[in-house]
């Protein structure tokens, strides 16, 4: 069990922000915080990491406490049992694949846990490749690689697939859960993409100005909306093209855009960079096959 | 898009579907669904629903006869017609309040609707959303 009390003071893009998190999780658990940006989302994984202090609160993982702020007890980020992989790859250039991972092994650690990473994540064949020539998918999982070189009590994901193609991401996504699940991890992964948490996390937390605004399943969490129609997706408004009465509205959902006719009647004052739910009914889209 | 406050009435599930029907100012609505109570506590008789349907799925009929599958039938009556290139907005009086209609502006023409003109607007049951009064209803989510 991980018990997080958090509370800090941050200087978000929107003006300062009362960070307030008190958050349980379950050894084991995968659990996503899902949020806009500037909600304190990374916030929250650095001060797990030990990256920033809280200003309250405590962070205990275990028997362990990490960090009281009552107590004045803040243990230094490498004495914490964490795993962290960013968005941007930290590799460093100077050393091949083998190295890196090399480098994160402790006196007491049993090397054998290299082989076993570099199989586990299909990168053996690249031991003695420097980063200058691996692609992003490759270089992602040579940090996932390097992250559960100490085998971490706790594996913290910041956007790790963010910048990877459709396909890549989805296939690191199968890589982040098959380590999940072989090391018996507890990993916290911050996302913006909500198929993502759907088929990743146990538990989702949405995080709004610094608070946590719902938990639970994803599929409660974000299915709550309520209406009856089920092909239903959240999107960002790109553009709106008025023609007459009607709109063409552009939405961005996911790295897909559609197109959706809409009126003033309808939307209101919708604007571009508006949040929206796209609603249709079930019965309406139609399913073709398209596998190559 | 049209919504209308309205009250169940009845619930009819098979499997996962059910088709709900709603009462609106006494006007009867079916709304077709992948849900059911179990799925979803608050179909219920006596729940306050929103009837939601899009514009672009109002059919108009002037002087229909004869049967027709449609079930949600409203009458009313042309309050304003705004016509496009393509297509014309047409706005009916009923007793739901206001019901806005999409339609060509061809099918205007050829069926010579007027204002003042007493229609029927109807709309398919699979065509017709519910919303729970009071829930987190059609806005953005998070």
């Amino acid at each position: 069990m991980i018990n997080l009390t958090l509370q800090k003071q941050l200087n978000g893009v929107n003006g300062p922000l009362q960070l307030d998190v008190n958050l349980d999780i379950e050894k084991g658990a995968f659990i996503s915080i899902y949020g806009l940006s500037g909600s304190g989302k990374t916030s929250v994984l650095r001060m797990i990491a030990g990256l920033m202090s809280p200003d309250k609160g405590s962070i205990q993982v275990a028997d362990e406490v990490w960090f009281d702020a009552a107590k004045s007890i803040d243990k230094a980020p490498q004495k914490r049992n964490v795993g962290f992989v960013f968005q941007d790859y930290t590799l460093f250039p100077n050393m091949n694949v083998e190295g890196q991972l090399k480098y994160a092994l402790r006196k007491e650690d049993d090397p054998s846990v290299v082989d076993e990473l570099l199989e586990i994540m299909d990168i053996g064949q690249l031991k003695s490749t420097y980063p200058r020539t691996l692609s992003g998918g490759q270089k992602q999982r040579v940090a996932l690689a390097r992250a559960l070189v100490q085998k971490p009590s706790l594996l913290l994901l910041d956007e790790p697939f963010s910048a990877l193609d459709r396909g890549m991401r989805s296939r690191l996504q199968d890589y982040v859960l098959q380590a999940h699940k072989v090391f018996g991890l507890t990993t916290i992964m911050v996302s913006h993409d909500v198929a993502e948490i759907y088929k990743m996390s146990d538990q989702t937390i949405v995080l709004e100005e610094g608070r946590v605004a719902k938990q639970g399943k994803p599929q409660g969490v974000f299915a709550n909306h309520e209406v009856s129609g089920k092909f239903q997706f959240t999107g960002e408004v790109v553009s709106i093209e008025e023609q007459g009465f009607l709109l063409i509205i552009f939405i961005l959902i996911g790295s897909d855009f559609v197109k959706v006719i809409g009126s003033r009647d309808e939307v209101g004052p919708l604007k571009v960079g508006d949040r929206v739910m796209v609603a249709s009914k079930a019965f309406n889209p139609i399913v073709k096959i398209i596998n190559p | 898009m049209n919504k209308y406050q309205g009250v169940i009435t009845q619930v009819e599930s098979d499997g996962a579907l059910s088709i709900v029907h709603v009462d609106v100012k006494g006007q009867h609505f079916s709304a077709i669904i992948i849900d059911t109570p179990v799925s979803k506590p608050y179909l219920k008789s006596g729940s306050s629903v929103y009837v939601i349907f899009k514009e672009t799925e109002v059919v108009i009929g002037k002087e229909v006869e004869g049967h027709i599958s449609l079930r949600n039938k409203i009458n009313g009556k042309i309050s304003k017609i705004d016509k496009g290139a393509l297509l014309s907005k047409v706005t009916i009086q009923s007793v739901l309040g206001d019901i806005t209609s999409i339609i060509t502006t061809n099918a205007v023409s050829a069926m010579g609707l007027e204002r003042g003109d007493d229609v029927q607007a109807m709309i398919k049951t699979n065509e017709v959303m519910l919303s729970p009064v009071g829930a987190n209803d059609v806005k953005s989510g998070a």
